[in-house]
């Protein structure tokens, strides 16, 4: 392959929703150098124009394709479909933010241009195969999250889990520039769509390197021999921003190891499944056991996340189309289950003296009837039973298992799903059938009620009527692998 | 007419019915309740007019609705011989329970609740038997666990919450390995055409080596076994069905173990005609224990509700025996029986629920001889006891009769086994008859006994009536199912002489 210099004008036309997004966050980072008390209406009027124009210009895109920079940043149908989410769920979050930190009595202005900032190394994420932006794009997103976890005057949970992924996800970068290093020797190029095509000598450069490289990345999924931080990360968090970590830092931190899956060659695709294949096993049984003992709701919706990263990976192992559609599916999904989930919890918070334990949800169904409802479905999606998008999911994993004919694969999800009925049901159970009613002090606005029961709504109406996310999830998967 | 879209309807109808069920005053819950699922037996009435029994093996009723056009998938409902007379079953089945709630002291509290969830099971079972597509009768499969799981767990005696559980548990996990079944003979499909389909019809021209064919006829056996059940993996059942309300077990046992017996017939027997030839004599054995275990089990039962249960997993037994025979009359006997066992264990579940509200007990020792100051209810109890064990003129007569019929025509010793095993199910309910009507009772307790009337009267006759239609005219169900055996049976034979 020759390669000649040329001068390229950049098309800025292919990121004008990123310069959107860092547009507002320099708005909102002057904003909170001019005020010393930041208005929040403002804040959140800023952030949310900034937000919806970037989604209109995305939504008006949506078949855009092209690549600038030199290649350094690729808009596909792909980035484009997982960067609708990531800014709608930013938005979201919005809504849920500013009742819970006041609740806490930790106000923070920063807290808008960092949610800012994780948007836009989020979206960068997932749009690019340079290895170096895909580093400094970690690096935006992680250091985003560093401060949002850690954002909780006077608790020390929160600082713990800070500190603690702070220093893993700082071993996880460390790697995964490693990794990107080796890759680079091997090839002599940072295009991971020419390191991975690329015949060249000394293959265990490779090797190495993408394992590395994946290593990095595995840590900030939580993959089961690199879980550690995730637990206490996650349970420190404010829990608006455990359900942002949930959902958004899921889309963002899968979609490069996603884009990697058209790019496995033939001669190490058996390796590929074999590798991913097991963690993938470890994680979701492990998840989902120490899930099932948890008393924490907030630790156990913790291990359930980890445990759904297990099922994702296992699409992963699939290095086919149908295995590409299956996971971006149940990514996208998993990100509105998890965010929904965790969502509920935040703002239970709120009630007077409500720590997350597990009898307190006895009765919900009495004292908060649609609160329960929703978290009902939110469980029932996450255990995969139709007609919810979470079986969709599922469905479609099993499919891409059952196309590479990984067998054994498929039967530890069984069990690993059967596990995690236990735990799902249990609060199912508890809000339903036990208890009476009591008086929780709760005042939910009618926004954050508005916004829960759409996600209820959504999660149940995109399971029963798949074609929806569907007909986007396999134009993008096909974009991605037929290039 | 033709193009009325029966089905949907009366799968709407009960939706619609939970619907409005969500806006009315508590009090009204139970009249709109029985509303609804009256239309819907109305219909499924009107709908035997309409219904061309010679046609029995095409589907009728049909409609198509496109879902996932990409993956090959559609709601393709209708109805041939077989699942039409799990439809009747249906109709009639949720109508009785829902009139017997309305009487029933246990539905006591959040009666809108309650009547959604019954309404909803309606809408699911009528999915499940009207689904020829196999992932969306895998999504009505599925979904019917999670109204039983409310009907068990908030209204149910008192292990409620543990037996909702363990239902749950057993079923949702051992259908995962049916799910896993099925999406692989989509791919299957795939890899074969080209192009994903779960369509029964278009799964039918696979073409698997053996070995895949009873692998995954293994998957889906996992899965049917646990729900119709077949011994070993019966153990949710007796807790499950002993601990909902009256109207829970009467649907558990009635349809939704018909579930999987009916799933058995349709999936693993049609689409794995070599491996089930292959399995055959393993399956008509293991139908054979489960009907003599099963049988042992009740005997020895002292709740009457538990005994009531393990007796429907005796009389799967013979289902699933009878299904295996793989002639005319074994098929016959199956289907004849899975209608005839929705009556009977019906009217037993009722019988049982219908003693606790008056005596508060469900021991066997402290009902004894209690139904003799009950003329009307004894009597029907009596003739619900004799038709489930199988006397000529009752219900079950046929399936037993035919079963060995069928079993005759491989070897006496084979027809002799399946006495046997009849024998043993007639005495369990000699021995529930002599408890519960001829034994002495002294009346040491005031118990006001008042005999059965009014709704629940309505409903055991609703269950009682049809037991004689079964007994005395069986050539009219025959009629409904026969070019569906006559057609599966040809197909059975053209598919194995091809290979």
């Amino acid at each position: 392959m020759e390669r000649l210099i040329s001068i390229e004008i950049p098309n800025l036309m292919l990121l004008l929703p990123e310069l959107v997004v860092l547009l507002t966050a320099f708005v909102l980072f002057s904003l909170d150098l001019i005020y010393k008390r930041i208005n929040h209406v403002l804040a959140i009027g800023v952030s949310l124009t900034g937000y919806l124009i970037a989604l209109f210009l995305l939504l008006l895109n949506l078949g855009l394709k092209g690549e600038t920079f030199y290649g350094l940043y690729v808009r596909d149908s792909f980035s484009t479909l997982l960067q609708i989410f990531m800014v709608l769920l930013t938005a979201v979050l919005l809504g849920f933010t500013h009742a819970y930190y006041r609740h806490r009595a930790s106000i923070y202005g920063e807290f808008y241009y960092i949610l800012s900032f994780a948007l836009l190394g989020g979206m960068f994420l997932v749009s690019s195969y340079n290895l170096i932006v895909l580093y400094i794009a970690l690096e935006a997103v992680s250091i985003s999250f560093y401060i949002l976890t850690a954002l909780l005057r006077s608790d020390f949970n929160s600082k713990e889990g800070a500190f603690k992924y702070l220093i893993l996800g700082g071993v996880s970068i460390a790697l995964a520039s490693y990794g990107a290093g080796f890759m680079y020797l091997y090839s002599g190029s940072l295009d991971l769509r020419y390191v991975l095509t690329h015949l060249g000598e000394n293959q265990y450069f490779l090797i190495l390197g993408l394992v590395l490289f994946l290593i990095g990345f595995a840590i900030k999924i939580g993959a089961v021999p690199f879980h550690f931080w995730l637990p206490d990360a996650y349970q420190g968090a404010p829990t608006p921003i455990t359900a942002y970590m949930a959902s958004f830092g899921k889309l963002a931190f899968f979609a490069p190891v996603v884009r990697l899956m058209p790019l496995i060659q033939e001669h190490f695709s058996y390796a590929w499944v074999f590798t991913v294949g097991i963690v993938s096993a470890l994680t979701m049984l492990y998840g989902n056991l120490v899930a099932l003992a948890q008393k924490d709701v907030k630790r156990l919706l913790a291990y359930s996340s980890i445990a759904h990263s297990g099922y994702i990976m296992a699409g992963i192992a699939v290095a086919q189309i149908i295995g590409l559609k299956a996971v971006i599916y149940f990514l996208l999904v998993y990100a509105l289950m998890g965010f929904g989930s965790f969502m509920v919890l935040a703002l239970l918070e709120r009630a007077s003296g409500w720590e997350n334990r597990l009898e307190e949800f006895a009765g919900l169904r009495f004292s908060l009837p649609w609160l329960a409802v929703s978290f009902m479905v939110m469980l029932l999606a996450l255990l995969g039973v139709p007609p919810t998008v979470g079986f969709v999911g599922k469905a479609l994993i099993f499919m891409s298992l059952s196309y590479e004919r990984l067998w054994w694969l498929a039967f530890v999800m069984i069990v690993a799903t059967g596990i995690s009925t236990g735990y799902y049901l249990r609060i199912t159970a508890l809000m339903f059938m036990k208890g009476s009613s009591k008086e929780i002090g709760l005042k939910v606005s009618n926004v954050e009620k508005g916004l829960i029961m759409l996600l209820t709504l959504l999660l149940a109406i995109l399971g029963a009527v798949p074609i929806i996310l569907w007909s986007l999830v396999s134009t993008s998967a096909e974009n991605l692998f037929m290039r | 007419m033709a193009s009325f879209p029966l089905v949907s309807t009366s799968m709407l109808l009960p939706l619609v019915g939970s619907f409005v069920l969500l806006f009315t005053r508590e009090s009204w819950a139970k009249w709109v309740a029985s509303l609804f699922s009256a239309l819907v037996f109305l219909i499924a009435l009107f709908s035997l007019t309409l219904f061309n029994f010679s046609e029995a093996h095409r589907v009728q009723f049909e409609e198509v609705y496109p879902l996932v056009p990409e993956l090959g998938l559609k709601l393709h409902l209708g109805f041939d011989g077989l699942s039409y007379v799990m439809y009747l079953l249906t109709a009639l089945v949720s109508l009785s329970a829902i009139l017997w709630s309305t009487r029933d002291h246990q539905i006591n509290h959040r009666e809108k609740e309650y009547y959604i969830w019954l309404l909803l099971t309606e809408t699911f079972l009528v999915g499940v038997f009207a689904s020829f597509d196999l992932m969306v009768f895998y999504v009505f499969y599925e979904l019917t666990l999670v109204p039983m799981f409310f009907v068990i767990g908030i209204w149910g005696y008192k292990l409620r919450l543990y037996s909702a559980y363990k239902f749950f548990i057993y079923i949702f996990v051992s259908s995962l390995f049916l799910l896993l079944g099925i999406v692989s003979l989509a791919v299957f499909h795939f890899k074969s055409f080209g192009h994903y389909s779960f369509n029964y019809f278009d799964l039918l021209k696979n073409n698997y080596s053996l070995e895949f064919e009873i692998f995954m006829f293994v998957l889906f056996l996992i899965a049917f076994a646990v729900k119709t059940p077949i011994v070993p993996f019966h153990t949710w059942l007796p807790d499950a069905h002993g601990e909902a309300p009256t109207a829970g077990s009467v649907l558990l046992a009635a349809i939704l173990l018909k579930m999987g017996s009916y799933a058995l017939l349709r999936f693993n027997i049609g689409l794995f005609p070599e491996a089930s030839l292959f399995l055959m004599p393993i399956m008509v054995l293991w139908g054979i224990l489960t009907i003599v275990f099963a049988s042992w089990f009740t005997i020895s039962q002292n709740n009457v509700k538990r005994f009531v249960a393990y007796s429907s997993v005796s009389h799967m037994g013979f289902v699933v025996t009878s299904m295996f025979l793989f002639n005319a009359e074994g098929l016959r006997a199956s289907i004849t029986e899975m209608f005839a066992h929705g009556l009977t264990s019906s009217a037993l579940f009722m019988m049982a629920g219908f003693i606790y509200n008056r005596l508060h007990s469900f021991n066997m020792q402290a009902l004894r001889g209690s139904i003799k100051f009950m003329p009307v209810f004894a009597v029907l109890v009596v003739i619900t006891g004799f038709s489930s064990m199988g006397l000529p003129g009752g219900s079950s007569f046929w399936g037993k009769f035919l079963t060995i019929v069928g079993a005759r025509e491989y070897t006496v010793a084979l027809a002799f086994l399946v006495i046997v095993g009849a024998f043993f199910s007639a005495l369990y309910v000699l021995y529930l008859l002599k408890t519960l009507y001829l034994d002495t009772r002294e009346e040491s307790r005031l118990v006001h006994y008042v005999d059965i009337r009014g709704f629940k009267l309505l409903s055991f006759l609703l269950m009682v009536v049809p037991m004689f239609f079964v007994g005395f005219l069986p050539f009219l169900f025959f009629s409904l199912y026969d070019p569906y055996i006559q057609n599966l049976l040809q197909e059975l034979a053209n598919r194995v002489m091809e290979r």
